[in-house]
């Protein structure tokens, strides 16, 4: 039994490089196929960094009283950056918050003439709070609510639960849109693997008959092809590796100038993955491969 | 050896390609099967090996009731039957030598006996000095004489050939014939399947003569009378 499975071994080697061009088309297959899943990886990664992005950048400003005494304000920061749900809270005085009206304004001389034309600083110092998450952001906005102090100018937070919740019903639509297409892609994929294997093995419908009539039983004939397909998806899956990697070392400075100041690693991202990832679209590859392998030379065998 | 009772095989409802042949191979002879195309001589080949299921009768192989054979069985069969066949149908994408060697492999042989067997095999067929060739780089009476060793290789009881020469000049065919006229000296019970009237009537052995599915002659000494 040992002598025929390694016999089976052997086959699988000699009739890959024998074939050698079948075997390097089936193997361009799969790595094509493998590289598609693994973009839409990349572009699930970016998706989802997009998303957390945007959703940091929704903090809550809480505007106090124009002449509020800096004590007081550094007390009540400390008291709201002591909360559970705050990631940190940002002191913007009157004078900050003109300067950054005025830069945020520059290319824009109407607005500055107006402000010029009043002679003051109509804006208020304010708290910039940060959410921990965005899930917190319900519980924050109640805390909020129920701080007593005389200073708090207003405390209007109804355009920011509207705003949180338009973020989060549009981000859930994508996340969904891009589960489907993920699903799909991942289903045409796999047809794909499965039908070049299959055609492979159609190839060798002439060989599987003679073998059959020269009396090799069924598995005798099928094992070399099982291990043909897991030799074609471990060449695929290192060809993809060696691919990617400078693939997306080539997409990262893109990235990091796209996510100013927010941190995305691809590379990181999968170099810390890579089993999971790798390991993962080699089994599943090699469990269409040797289904194909077997559905196809048992079609072909029955003479 | 070889034992037919009252087989009949249809394709469609209203023809027969095997029409209640009775038939006894005794172990040892060389008999030649003949008649012209579509007459049952294929049909009458392929239920001897498994390939095809007969739809009533009985046959019998060395004491081994085939009629109805498991899918797992057939293989066993096959390795007791050597088969030649008009297209040589050899592995294109192996040697000779691994042509041969692979009749020995199906049945678990070691690569010791493999080693040793297989050159003595290409000896015999004359083909010992390529054994290392691929099939499309010989003739086809070399192909044929490789699909001979490969078929002896594992010492079956019955070669069957089934139109070995169809594909063959005149010279390459009476090598063949020569052959396996030796093969059948040694014992092995050959059948020849074939429609080439010289071959049947030089040879003075018997003759069964199938038309329309059935026997209509079977002669120690015969001649192709069709």
């Amino acid at each position: 039994m040992f002598i025929s499975f390694f016999r089976a071994i052997k086959f699988s080697v000699q009739d890959v490089a024998r074939n050698i061009w079948l075997s390097l088309v089936t193997i361009i297959i799969l790595v094509l196929t493998l590289f598609t899943v693994n973009m839409l990886l990349v572009v699930k990664v970016v998706g989802q960094t997009a998303v957390d992005a945007i959703k940091e950048k929704i903090d809550i400003n809480l505007f106090l009283k124009t002449d509020a005494p800096e004590d007081r304000i550094e007390a009540l920061r400390i008291k709201i950056a002591s909360l559970p749900e705050v990631k940190s809270v940002d002191y913007v005085s009157k004078a900050a918050a003109m300067e950054e009206f005025k830069q945020k304004h520059q290319d824009n001389p109407e607005i500055l003439n107006a402000l010029n034309e009043l002679g003051k600083n109509p804006l208020t110092p304010t708290l910039v709070i940060k959410p921990k998450n965005m899930e917190v952001f319900n519980d924050l906005i109640n805390q909020l609510n129920t701080i007593e102090d005389d200073i708090i100018e207003s405390r209007n937070f109804a355009n920011y639960k509207t705003m949180l919740e338009k973020i989060n019903a549009i981000t859930d639509k994508v996340s969904k849109a891009a589960y489907g297409l993920s699903l799909i892609f991942i289903f045409i994929s796999i047809l794909v693997i499965y039908n070049s294997v299959r055609v492979a093995i159609y190839t060798h419908k002439k060989e599987i008959i003679i073998m059959r009539l020269v009396g090799a039983s069924n598995w005798f004939i099928q094992l070399p092809y099982l291990f043909s397909s897991i030799i074609y998806t471990l060449f695929g899956v290192a060809v993809v590796m060696l691919i990617f990697w400078p693939f997306l070392n080539l997409l990262q400075p893109y990235l990091e100038t796209f996510f100013v100041s927010y941190n995305v690693n691809l590379v990181q991202y999968f170099y810390g993955n890579i089993l999971n990832i790798f390991g993962i679209q080699f089994a599943v590859a090699s469990a269409i491969n040797i289904l194909a392998s077997l559905i196809a030379v048992r079609r072909y065998s029955k003479i | 050896m070889i034992q037919y009772h009252d087989v009949i095989k249809s394709y469609t409802k209203d023809s027969r390609a095997l029409n209640k042949i009775n038939l006894h191979i005794k172990p040892g002879e060389f008999v030649s099967i003949v008649g012209q195309s579509g007459t049952g001589k294929t049909t009458l080949v392929k239920t001897l090996i498994g390939e095809e299921k007969i739809d009533e009768g009985k046959i019998i192989i060395g004491g081994w009731d085939v009629t109805n054979i498991g899918q797992r069985e057939i293989p066993v069969l096959r390795r007791q039957i050597g088969v030649i066949f008009q297209d040589f149908k050899l592995l294109q994408k192996k040697t000779l030598f691994e042509n041969v060697a692979f009749a020995m492999q199906v049945c678990g042989g070691s690569s010791s006996k493999i080693k040793k067997i297989v050159p003595h095999v290409m000896k015999i067929v004359g083909l010992e000095s390529k054994m290392h060739r691929y099939p499309m780089e010989i003739s086809g009476g070399e192909q044929q004489r490789v699909a001979i060793a490969r078929a002896l290789v594992h010492r079956p009881k019955i070669l069957l050939a089934d139109e070995p020469t169809g594909n063959l000049d005149s010279l390459n065919t009476n090598e063949i014939i020569d052959l396996l006229l030796r093969i059948n000296k040694f014992g092995t019970t050959v059948i020849l399947v074939t429609h080439n009237r010289e071959v049947v009537n030089n040879l003075k052995r018997r003759v069964i003569t199938i038309d329309a599915g059935q026997i209509v002659s079977d002669q120690e000494v015969g001649k192709y009378v069709l």
